[in-house]
C-alpha cells in the first residue's frame, strides 16, 4: 500500500475508534442486555467493514462499471422490498431484518447511485475514457439520468427518509457539475427542481413537517420535537473548551439526548472531547474527504474519476448534514454520521466506499 | 480539474463553517450552556407548608389541616416508569392505564418530580415507603390539606378550596399565583387568600442518570400560611344554623356597635371539604346546583326588603320634617293613588307613626312617602347603606338597587309616578337588598344613630386589625327620631297587635320589624330584622327566608334563635 492509503485508513480508523469510545459512553449506563453489547457490536461492524475495505482495495473497481445495472437493479429491488414490507406492516421502516442484522438498503442505495451516475456520464470505450460529449444535450445529460437516480431516492423518501433521499439530489447536482455538463443545464434543472417546493410541504409527514418547524425554533416544543435540538446544543456547548472527560458527560448518560449512540454521536462526543477534540474530529474528517478528491483529481480514468468524486462528496454531505443537525443548524433528519453513529449498513457501506476509493487510486491508469 | 478543486473548496468552506459555530457553542456560548447542563441533572422536589387556619373569635378551629399523601415519580426512561408505575398500581389496587395518564396529565418538566395519586392512605403510603429501596423514583410526600372540624359550619363565610382557575389566574399571576396552585374560592379563604397562603418550599438535590439519589444541594424551608381570626362567635353560629335547619335562607348577626359579624349563615349550604378530593363530578355537582348552594345569601344575592324598608321611610319622613309624632293618617285597608289602588294587609284605623311600625301599616307609609317622594327616599335609602356595598372583608358582595325618578329618567327614559313612590315606600317596586345590608341598616336603630361597617376578621396571625376594620359613620339623626323609630320597633314586639308579637315571651326585650316581601311569581320572602336587647342593644339579627310564605314565619325562626341564645347565655 502506498502512503496515501495508509494515511486515509488511518484517517478513518481513528474516526472508528472515537466512535466506539463515544458509542461506549453514551450506553454504558444504561440497563439492559442490548445497551452493554452495542458498543461490541459496532466493533464487530468496524471489523467487517475492515475487511471490505481490504478486499475491495486490492479488487478492481472496473469491474464495478460491469456490475452497475445489476447493483442499480438490485438497490431498486431492496427499496421496493421495504416498501411492501413496511406497508404490510403499518409504519414507517428503513431496515430489511436478517437472520441476526437489520439491513439498511438506503444506505447501499446511495454509494449505488454513485456508481451509476460515474458510469452513465462516462464513454463507453476502456481504451478511450472520457464524459460523454457535450453535445448530447438536456435530454440525455439530465433529464434521463435523473429519471434513474429519482427512481431510488423516491422510494428513499417515502420510506420516510428525507434526509438519505434529498442528499442523492445533492450528489447527483455535484456530479452534473463535476462532467461539464453546462451550467446553464444545471441552473435550469435547479430552478426546475425548486418549483414544487412549495407543493412538497403537503407531502410531507406530520412529523417531519414538525421537524422543520422546530428547526426553525426548537422552543415551540421544548418537551417534543424540539427536545432533540435543544438537548443537543447544550450537550456541545456544555463541553466547552476541553470537554468534560471521557464518561463525564452528563448529558448523554443522563439520558437527556435522545439517540446518543447514533444520529447524535457527535453531541455525545463534543460534550466529552469539547471544542479541541470537535476541531481534531472536523480535521479527521476533512483529510478523509481530501484523500478522495485528490485521488479524483489524479485519476486519468473518467470512470474513476467521477467515481471517487461523488464518493468524496457523498461522505462530505453526510459528513456536513450530520453535525449542522447536531447543532440545530440544519433540521433533524435522521441520516448517520458516517464510521461514528451506531449501525452497521452506514459503516460497511463506508468502508466499501473508501476501498473503492484506494482500489481506484492503485489503478489509476486503468 | 478545476471542477474538483472548486467542489473540494466548497466542502472545505463548509467544515470551516462548523468549525466556526462549534467555537460559538463551545467557547462563546459554552458557559451559558455548561449551566443548562449542570440544570439537567438537578432534581426539584417541592415541600408544602400549611395554610392558615381559620378561627372563630373564642379561638376554635373552624378551617384548620390535615395529613395527606402523595405519590409522586421522577421522570426518567420508559422502562423504569412501567415498573414503578406497576409498582404503585399493585400497592393502590388502581388501574395502571389511569396512572399512567395521570403521569401525562401532570408532567410538568425532567427535572420535576410527577403525581400520580393523592389522597392515599397511610398505610398504603407506608406500603409506597417500603417499595423505594428496589424503585428509588417512587416519592411518597406528605401534604397537608384542609380540614373542617365542624364539616359545613360557616361554609359559606370560610369559603373552599380549589384548584385555581383560568380567570383568578389571569387576576393573580403578577403576586406569584401558579397553575395547579391551590386558592381560596368564596368566603375568607379567597378574601384572605394572600395571608392564608402557605409558600412553597422546595429540595434540590443532585441525581444520577437512574434517577437515584446522590446529595442535597439546596433547601428552602417551606412557609406556613398565616392564620385569621373571625369575628364569628362559633356558639351562636351553631345554633343559627340549626334553627334555620332547611330552610332557604340566610340569618346575619351583628353587633350593633361595631360591625363585628357574630353569625352569618347561608342555606342551603354545602360541604366544603368535598372540594379536596378529586372526584370531578362532585365538585361540579357542587357548583351547578340549582339552588345555588355555593352562593353567600347575605351578601350575593339581593332581594326586595319589603316592610323592614319601612324604618327607613320612617327616619326620612321624620327628619325632613314631613311627619311629626302627631301626624296620623286612618287606615281603611285600601288608599287610591291616581287610578291605582292600594291595600294594606289589615284595617288598622288611625296610626301614628309608632303603631304604623308596629302593625306595618301601609297606608301610613304609602302617605309619609308620597310626602317625602320618591329621590328624597333614594337618598336617604343610600344614607343607610343601601344600593351600595357594605364594604365588608368578603368577595362577590353585590351592591342591591334602590330605584330613583332620577335614575329611571336617565337609564329607562321613563317617567316616575305617586305610584312607583307608594311602591318604594313599602319596600317593594325594584328595591333590591342584601340580608346584610338590612342588618346594618337596623344596627343604625340599635346603636343609635351610626352606620357601621359590617367585618369579619379580626386579627391575622395574631395581630389585630380591627382598628382598620372598624368604621363608625355618624348619620346626624336627631334624638327624637331615634326614639320614635325605636319606640315603634319596640312596639311591633311588645303590643299585643304587633306583627312580631310573639317574640315576647322571649327573656329578653327585642325590637324590630318583619317584612314580607311580595316577589311573584313564587311565595313571598319573609324578613325580620331587630335588635336586643333593647335598652342596650349586644345584637342585630335579620332572619331573612327565602320564599318563607311570610314575615311571621321569619320571626318564628329569630324566636327559636334567641331563645337559644338566652339559654346558652349568649344573650
Amino acid at each position: 500500500m502506498k502512503r496515501n492509503h495508509i494515511l486515509l485508513l488511518t484517517y478513518a480508523v481513528l474516526i472508528v475508534l472515537m466512535g466506539i469510545f463515544s458509542i461506549y459512553s453514551s450506553t454504558y449506563q444504561k440497563e439492559g442486555l442490548f445497551w452493554q453489547s452495542v458498543y461490541q457490536r459496532q466493533i464487530i461492524w468496524a471489523m467487517a467493514g475492515l475487511a471490505l475495505f481490504f478486499m475491495l482495495s486490492f479488487s478492481n473497481y472496473r469491474d464495478l462499471w460491469d456490475w452497475t445495472y445489476f447493483l442499480y437493479a438490485a438497490a431498486v429491488f431492496f427499496l421496493l422490498l421495504v416498501a411492501i414490507i413496511g406497508a404490510t406492516r403499518l409504519g414507517a421502516q428503513r431496515w430489511l431484518r436478517f437472520a441476526w442484522f437489520n439491513f439498511q438498503p438506503s444506505e447501499f442505495a446511495k454509494l449505488i447511485v454513485v456508481i451509476f451516475l460515474s458510469r452513465y456520464f462516462s464513454k463507453k470505450e476502456a481504451a478511450n475514457t472520457a464524459w460523454l460529449p457535450a453535445g448530447s444535450g438536456l435530454a440525455g445529460r439530465v433529464i434521463l439520468p435523473f429519471i434513474f437516480v429519482a427512481i431510488p431516492a423516491l422510494f428513499i423518501i417515502e420510506q420516510p427518509d428525507l434526509g438519505s433521499g434529498m442528499m442523492i439530489f445533492l450528489f447527483f447536482i455535484a456530479m452534473l457539475f463535476l462532467t461539464n455538463v453546462k451550467l446553464k443545464y444545471i441552473f435550469s434543472f435547479l430552478i426546475v427542481a425548486a418549483l414544487p417546493v412549495p407543493f412538497l410541504w403537503h407531502i410531507l409527514r406530520d412529523y417531519q413537517k414538525e421537524r422543520l418547524m422546530v428547526f426553525l425554533n426548537p422552543n415551540i416544543d421544548p418537551l417534543g420535537a424540539g427536545y432533540t435540538v435543544i438537548q443537543s446544543k447544550i450537550a456541545i456547548g456544555s463541553g466547552g473548551i476541553l470537554g468534560k472527560g471521557w464518561l463525564a458527560g452528563t448529558q448523554s448518560q443522563l439520558h437527556f439526548l435522545p439517540e446518543s449512540h447514533t444520529d447524535f454521536i457527535f453531541a455525545t462526543f463534543i460534550e466529552q472531547w469539547g471544542f479541541a477534540g470537535g476541531l481534531v474530529l472536523l480535521f479527521l474528517y476533512y483529510q478523509l474527504i481530501r484523500q478522495g478528491f485528490i485521488i479524483a483529481a489524479n485519476t486519468n480514468d473518467y470512470f474513476g474519476k467521477s467515481l471517487a468524486f461523488g464518493i468524496s462528496v457523498m461522505l462530505g454531505i453526510q459528513v456536513f448534514i450530520n453535525i449542522a443537525m447536531n447543532m440545530g443548524l440544519a433540521p433533524v433528519v435522521g441520516l448517520p454520521l458516517p464510521l461514528m453513529s451506531y449501525g452497521g449498513s452506514s459503516m460497511v457501506v463506508t468502508f466499501i466506499s473508501l476501498g473503492i476509493l484506494v482500489s481506484i487510486d492503485r489503478r489509476r491508469a486503468v | 480539474m478545476i471542477r474538483i478543486r472548486i467542489v473540494n473548496y466548497i466542502i472545505a468552506a463548509m467544515f470551516l463553517f462548523l468549525g466556526l459555530w462549534l467555537f460559538n457553542f463551545n467557547v462563546l456560548q459554552g458557559r451559558e450552556l455548561r449551566a443548562q447542563s449542570d440544570k439537567n441533572c438537578v432534581r426539584l422536589l417541592s415541600q408544602w407548608g400549611a395554610r392558615g387556619a381559620i378561627y372563630d373569635r373564642a379561638g376554635n378551629l373552624l378551617a384548620g389541616n390535615s395529613l395527606s399523601y402523595d405519590v409522586m415519580v421522577m421522570p426518567q426512561g420508559q422502562g423504569s416508569r412501567n415498573q414503578a408505575l406497576t409498582a404503585v398500581a399493585n400497592v393502590l389496587k388502581k388501574d395502571q392505564a389511569k396512572l399512567n395518564k395521570a403521569y401525562r396529565n401532570n408532567f410538568i418538566g425532567p427535572s420535576l418530580p410527577v403525581l400520580i395519586a393523592s389522597g392515599i392512605t397511610r398505610e398504603q403510603a407506608i406500603a409506597l415507603e417500603e417499595l423505594k429501596n428496589d424503585i428509588p423514583s417512587i416519592i411518597v410526600q406528605s401534604r397537608p390539606v384542609r380540614s373542617y372540624p365542624y364539616g359545613s359550619l360557616a361554609c359559606h363565610l370560610t369559603g373552599y378550596l380549589s384548584q385555581i382557575d383560568r380567570w383568578r389566574l389571569t387576576k393573580l399571576e403578577d403576586y406569584g399565583y401558579k397553575t395547579k396552585d391551590v386558592v381560596g374560592f368564596g368566603g375568607i379563604e379567597e378574601k384572605y387568600d394572600y395571608y392564608l397562603r402557605q409558600d412553597e418550599g422546595g429540595l434540590s438535590f443532585e441525581v444520577d442518570h437512574k434517577g437515584r439519589f446522590v446529595r442535597v444541594l439546596g433547601f428552602k424551608p417551606p412557609t406556613n400560611g398565616k392564620d385569621v381570626q373571625l369575628t364569628l362567635d362559633l356558639k351562636v353560629q351553631k345554633i343559627v344554623e340549626a334553627n334555620l335547619a332547611d330552610k332557604k335562607g340566610a340569618v346575619v348577626v351583628m353587633d350593633p356597635s361595631t360591625g363585628e359579624i357574630l353569625a352569618m349563615a347561608s342555606f342551603p349550604k354545602f360541604e366544603p371539604g368535598l372540594f379536596n378530593g378529586n372526584a370531578d363530578s362532585t365538585v361540579a355537582g357542587l357548583v351547578n346546583n340549582p339552588d345555588a348552594l355555593l352562593v353567600n345569601r347575605a351578601i350575593s344575592f339581593a332581594y326586595p326588603p319589603g316592610s323592614v324598608f319601612k324604618a327607613v321611610v320612617a327616619a326620612a319622613a321624620l327628619e325632613t320634617g314631613k311627619i311629626d309624632l302627631s301626624t296620623e293618617y286612618v287606615c281603611q285597608g285600601v288608599v287610591f293613588i291616581g287610578k291605582q289602588k292600594f291595600e294594606c294587609s289589615g284595617v288598622h284605623g288611625p296610626q301614628n307613626l309608632t303603631q304604623a311600625l308596629a302593625h306595618s301599616c301601609n297606608i301610613f307609609f304609602y302617605k309619609s312617602g308620597l310626602l317625602l317622594g320618591g329621590q328624597n327616599m333614594h337618598d336617604w335609602a343610600v344614607k343607610f347603606g343601601f344600593s351600595r356595598p357594605d364594604e365588608i372583608d368578603l368577595p362577590y358582595e353585590i351592591s342591591g338597587f334602590i330605584p330613583s325618578p332620577r335614575w329611571r329618567k336617565v337609564n329607562k327614559f321613563k317617567n316616575w309616578f305617586n305610584g312607583d313612590t307608594a311602591n318604594m315606600s313599602i319596600g317593594q317596586g325594584d328595591c333590591l337588598t342584601t340580608p346584610l345590608q338590612v342588618t346594618r341598616m337596623m344596627a343604625v336603630f340599635a346603636n343609635r344613630g351610626y352606620l357601621v361597617k359590617p367585618y369579619v376578621a379580626q386579627a391575622i396571625d395574631g395581630g389585630e386589625i380591627f382598628a382598620y376594620q372598624k368604621k363608625i359613620i355618624s348619620l346626624g339623626l336627631k334624638e327624637s327620631t331615634l326614639n320614635q323609630v325605636r319606640e315603634g320597633l319596640r312596639d311591633a314586639v311588645s303590643t299585643p297587635k304587633g306583627t312580631a308579637n310573639s317574640l315576647s315571651e322571649l327573656p329578653v326585650a327585642v325590637a324590630g320589624k318583619t317584612g314580607t316581601a311580595q316577589a311573584p311569581p313564587g311565595r313571598s320572602h319573609g324578613w325580620f330584622c331587630g335588635f336586643f336587647p333593647f335598652d342596650e342593644p349586644k345584637y342585630v339579627i335579620c332572619v331573612f327566608l327565602e320564599r318563607g310564605g311570610s314575615g311571621a314565619a321569619a320571626v318564628a325562626v329569630t324566636k327559636q334563635i334567641i331563645a337559644a341564645m338566652c339559654a346558652e347565655g349568649a344573650a
